[in-house]
């Protein structure tokens, strides 16, 4: 991670203003800065979102391609999560030095959406991607690149990667089979996006990373305040208030009873942020149509 | 495949002398020091600049002069077939190095010595001349970051197909087996050659038509920077007015109230 410096001062300036319940910048302890999403700005893409939460800029592209499934799914598509430091976020990541950063946050959006047996039951039908059973299916790439840091990452991800897989337009296949029963079926890609197969994503969870400074519970921090912070629990909730996921994260041990209190904190601040996302891509969505 | 139509069109419309539409947002990222997004068409790149800083190894550290770092990142997503890259593939590398010559030509680094200067170029959509827009994207992220320069320095590609020289290739264009030749320049000392690398064959008499098109070219791109800087000093300079001015008005109501306080007070 880019290294920051801060002072004993700040971090006691920091910390009081917390206790008192006014941050930095005016915002309560269980406030969101304001979310902004655009859909849509990789012409090239199958879908994509740029969003920026505070100073935090992250930008997604997911790519449909046609492919295998997996063995063990033949009914099933893929999903593929890479993320990428961008240098222009800081120096640190230059060379290697953003892969342990973006392999975390790869692996915290794969765990918050591993499906059943099925297929299903994950926060995306992956049996909605499958062709031909056991021969074709899509792989669905995500790609995430971080341009900024202001706090936050994880929760500006999982926020961007929704916001992307929403706007995905998969083409539809139409599977045309040979004229022997046992040639190999054709396939005919349908390139008009009017035509293309939206994802349903509205089983896909947000992260809310709810953090301790000082005695108490605080959500999507500043970079200032993350330097502040001892522990943190990472909290994925769906939008039915169902926990997908836990991590702990930061160097410090938490008490069992606040772990609880964080749990709920989380949802509650997934609930809104859920409404708050909802209302935003819906509005995208309508410019985008009104466009053309 | 007919590059230049009859008419004199080209596969997405332009004439061969047209540069792509330019676009050009400075200070788009709050932790660089000073970044751009340049835009040549659908080629879309970010640079931002960090420092100038001291020398983060004392064993590279140059009495003398700055050390310029440089780096270019291809986003998996910016090429029509999506890959994911290593930072040392090779093309990386030697855009890289291309980019750190180019701009240490033109940084006065003599003036900070000991100092570094970190810049990153990140593409976020590429078709074609992707080297050029990185070159321009890091000079305009470099006056942001008010980094000492000898003079714009302005990237521009031109290649030659059915028989035509033409202006600021796309992917396809480039893809099409003629020469391609990079140019970049300093346009305030008689157009005096930075950069300079061409590909596939071409006949000397050709070579010349196509660079003279490209000086050209660079010519243009630096105009457009330069109108792009000035807006943008123009912006901050009238936020600053408007930010001295509140700060002027507050003053004076704090001390007309000081003034009534003194007032009550005898």
């Amino acid at each position: 991670m880019a290294s920051s410096l801060i002072s004993g001062g700040e971090v006691e300036w920091i910390t009081c203003g917390i206790s008192f319940n006014c941050r930095n910048d005016g915002r309560t302890r269980d406030e969101y800065r304001p979310l902004e999403v655009q859909l849509g700005v990789l012409a090239q893409a199958t879908g994509s979102a740029r969003v920026r939460l505070g100073e935090t800029d992250v930008i997604v592209g997911v790519k449909a391609e046609i492919g295998s499934p997996d063995p063990d799914r033949p009914d099933c598509g893929r999903l593929n999560f890479a993320v990428e430091c961008s240098p222009v976020a800081s120096p640190a990541f230059r060379g290697r030095g953003g892969d342990e950063l973006s392999g975390e946050l790869a692996r915290a959006l794969e765990r918050s959406l591993y499906p059943g047996p099925s297929g299903r039951g994950g926060g995306l039908d992956l049996s909605a991607l499958s062709i031909v059973s056991g021969k074709t299916c899509w792989v669905v790439y995500v790609d995430v690149l971080l341009l900024n840091i202001g706090g936050n990452l994880h929760d500006a991800v999982a926020a961007a990667a929704k916001a992307a897989l929403t706007d995905a337009r998969i083409p539809r296949v139409e599977v045309v089979p040979g004229e022997d029963p046992t040639d190999e079926p054709d396939y005919e890609v349908d390139d008009d996006p009017a035509q293309a197969q939206r994802l349903d994503t509205t089983g896909l969870p947000l992260c809310v990373t709810v953090s301790q400074i000082g005695a108490h519970c605080v959500v999507d921090l500043t970079t200032e305040e993350e330097l502040c912070s001892s522990a943190a629990l990472q909290v994925s909730v769906n939008s039915s208030g169902v926990v997908c996921g836990l991590t702990k994260r930061r160097q410090q041990g938490i008490d069992p009873s606040v772990l609880l209190e964080m749990i709920e904190v989380a949802q509650r601040a997934a609930a809104k942020l859920h409404a708050a996302l909802g209302d935003t891509l819906a509005a995208q969505q309508e410019q985008l149509k009104a466009e053309g | 495949m007919e590059y230049v139509s009859p008419e004199g069109l080209r596969l997405d419309g332009r004439r061969p002398k047209e540069l792509r539409q330019l676009k050009a947002q400075l200070d788009v990222l709050s932790t660089a020091d000073g970044s751009a997004l340049f835009e040549m068409g659908n080629t879309k790149v970010l640079a931002a600049v960090f420092g100038p800083k001291p020398t983060e190894l004392r064993s590279q550290e140059d009495e003398k002069r700055a050390i310029i770092r440089c780096e270019y990142a291809m986003a998996a997503f910016s090429t029509g077939e999506r890959r994911r890259r290593g930072k040392s593939d090779r093309r990386a590398t030697e855009i890289t190095k291309a980019i750190r010559n180019t701009l240490e030509q033109t940084i006065m680094t003599e003036l900070l010595p000991r100092s570094q200067i970190d810049i990153y170029v990140q593409v976020l959509q590429a078709d074609g001349g992707t080297r050029c827009a990185c070159i321009n994207a890091a000079f305009l992220a470099l006056a942001a970051a008010a980094v000492p320069m000898r003079d714009v320095v302005a990237a521009c590609a031109a290649g030659y197909l059915d028989s035509t020289p033409l202006l600021d290739l796309n992917y396809m264009e480039d893809s099409g087996g003629g020469p391609d030749v990079v140019v970049a320049i300093h346009p305030n000392h008689s157009n005096r050659v930075v950069l300079l690398q061409q590909d596939n064959r071409v006949a000397v008499e050709t070579f010349e038509e196509v660079m003279e098109l490209a000086v050209a070219g660079c010519r243009a791109v630096a105009d457009f920077m330069r109108g792009r800087l000035l807006e943008h000093t123009e912006a901050l300079a009238a936020a600053r007015a408007e930010g001295d001015a509140a700060a002027a008005a507050e003053a004076a109501i704090k001390q007309g109230s000081d003034d009534e306080l003194e007032d009550d007070d005898y």
